[in-house]
């Protein structure tokens, strides 16, 4: 299964009425979809709530969706609508800039965001936060490589064997030991 | 299934990265679909790459795929709700279908017209084939009251009715024809027209007071 194409599997699951597929595309896309409204629209509250619209649109059509783009950037023309149609209904300024679709999944999420957060959610988001990163400063060499050049540079298998000079299966372990140590700092906060 | 647990979350990353083959996906998959804590492994491994990318937001809202699981299950289930009001009604086989009656409802408006059509028509107009023993039928009662009505009337007054009391005679003045005459075309016309006339009675009675009330 190549790149997008557990995505692809999810909406064909979706389509064949199975909507547990569609809460793991939720899980997967939600913060890049809210930190893309947050582009659009300062208020938490409202964020979220046409974050929600967003997914439940995408439910709706996802019927219709012929798998013509990738799903993530037929999402995002979705939160990119609901968030100026929102904004319009509301006869609020959109901010001045516009993000084009094909740059959303690229941009520097947490910048559209305004302080807008209650205390708690705001302890627990820093909490992860630091979790993650203390469990990655704490991870062995070679893991942390393996697990930065993956999620930070986005390097497939392959590359990141030939940058570490490994085997693609030590590849594939070392990522997943490094995800398996910091789940396990991040799960207590999360349940 | 076959996958022990520490296979199955290694597998997990891979399909998360998207480099596991179809079948194995398709596998992963169907554990992940069926288990929950899967379901949450598979959210936190996201969220990890998240935070590396600096893609978390400010604050996270921990309950937004429940709140919008939880939408899309209300919709769920009003859409299923009313798939089976429509399945009930448009079932197939069903007699009370309106896809089924639809046709028919056309034909019958049609039929009901044509028939109100036809009861006014044949009210307010002749049966040809009828029309041709109904005149001769007038025939005969015409001739019969042009003979009646020629003949001359005998004496001061005619009874009526034999049953009817004193008073309650007409008086036939022998020197006034003029009025003979008129009473007797109105009794032609009367049974000429109201042969072919369906609910109007070929007879006629003519009343009126004695000259004395």
């Amino acid at each position: 299964m190549g790149t997008n194409l557990l995505d692809a599997e999810l909406v064909k699951r979706v389509q064949a009425g199975d909507s547990v597929a569609f809460d793991i595309l939720v899980q997967k896309y939600q913060h890049k979809v809210v930190n893309l409204i947050g582009r659009f629209v300062s208020d938490k509250a409202e964020c979220y709530d046409i974050a929600q619209d967003t997914f439940i649109k995408a439910y709706r059509a996802i019927g219709n969706f012929r798998g013509d783009s990738q799903f993530y950037t037929w999402l995002y023309r979705i939160a990119s609508n609901t968030a100026k149609n929102y904004l319009a209904s509301r006869a609020r300024k959109s901010p001045s800039y516009v993000v084009d679709v094909e740059d959303a999944e690229h941009f520097e999420g947490e910048s559209g965001l305004k302080e807008y957060a209650t205390p708690e959610n705001l302890l627990l988001t820093e909490e992860i936060r630091n979790t993650v990163f203390a469990a990655i400063e704490a991870l062995p060499d070679d893991l942390r490589s393996a697990i930065s050049l993956r999620e930070i540079e986005g390097l497939s298998y392959e590359e990141i064997a030939e940058v570490m000079d490994c085997p693609i299966g030590t590849v594939r372990s070392r990522i997943f030991r490094a995800r398996d140590v910091i789940d396990k700092e991040l799960r207590p906060l999360l349940e | 299934m076959g996958i022990d647990m520490s296979e199955l979350d290694e597998k997990l990353s891979v399909i998360l990265d998207e480099y596991s083959d179809d079948e194995q996906s398709h596998a992963v998959l169907d554990e992940v679909i069926g288990d929950v804590n899967l379901q949450y492994q598979l959210s936190r491994y996201q969220m990890i790459g998240d935070v590396m990318r600096h893609e978390l937001p400010v604050q996270i809202n921990h309950d937004l795929s429940h709140q919008i699981m939880a939408r899309i299950g209300k919709i769920d289930s009003v859409d299923k709700t009313s798939a089976t009001s429509s399945e009930y009604s448009n079932e197939p086989g069903s007699f009370w279908s309106w896809a089924a009656l639809r046709p028919f409802a056309g034909m019958a408006v049609a039929a009901s017209v044509a028939l109100v059509s036809v009861s006014i028509w044949q009210s307010v107009s002749t049966n040809p084939e009828q029309g041709q023993i109904n005149e001769s039928v007038v025939s005969v009662q015409q001739q019969k009251i042009e003979k009646l009505a020629s003949q001359p009337v005998l004496g001061n007054t005619v009874t009526v009715s034999s049953g009817l009391g004193k008073g309650m005679r007409w008086t036939v003045i022998n020197d006034a024809p003029a009025l003979q005459q008129k009473l007797n075309a109105y009794l032609v016309n009367h049974t000429e027209y109201s042969i072919p006339m369906q609910g109007l009675i070929p007879q006629a009675r003519v009343a009126g007071y004695d000259s004395q009330q």
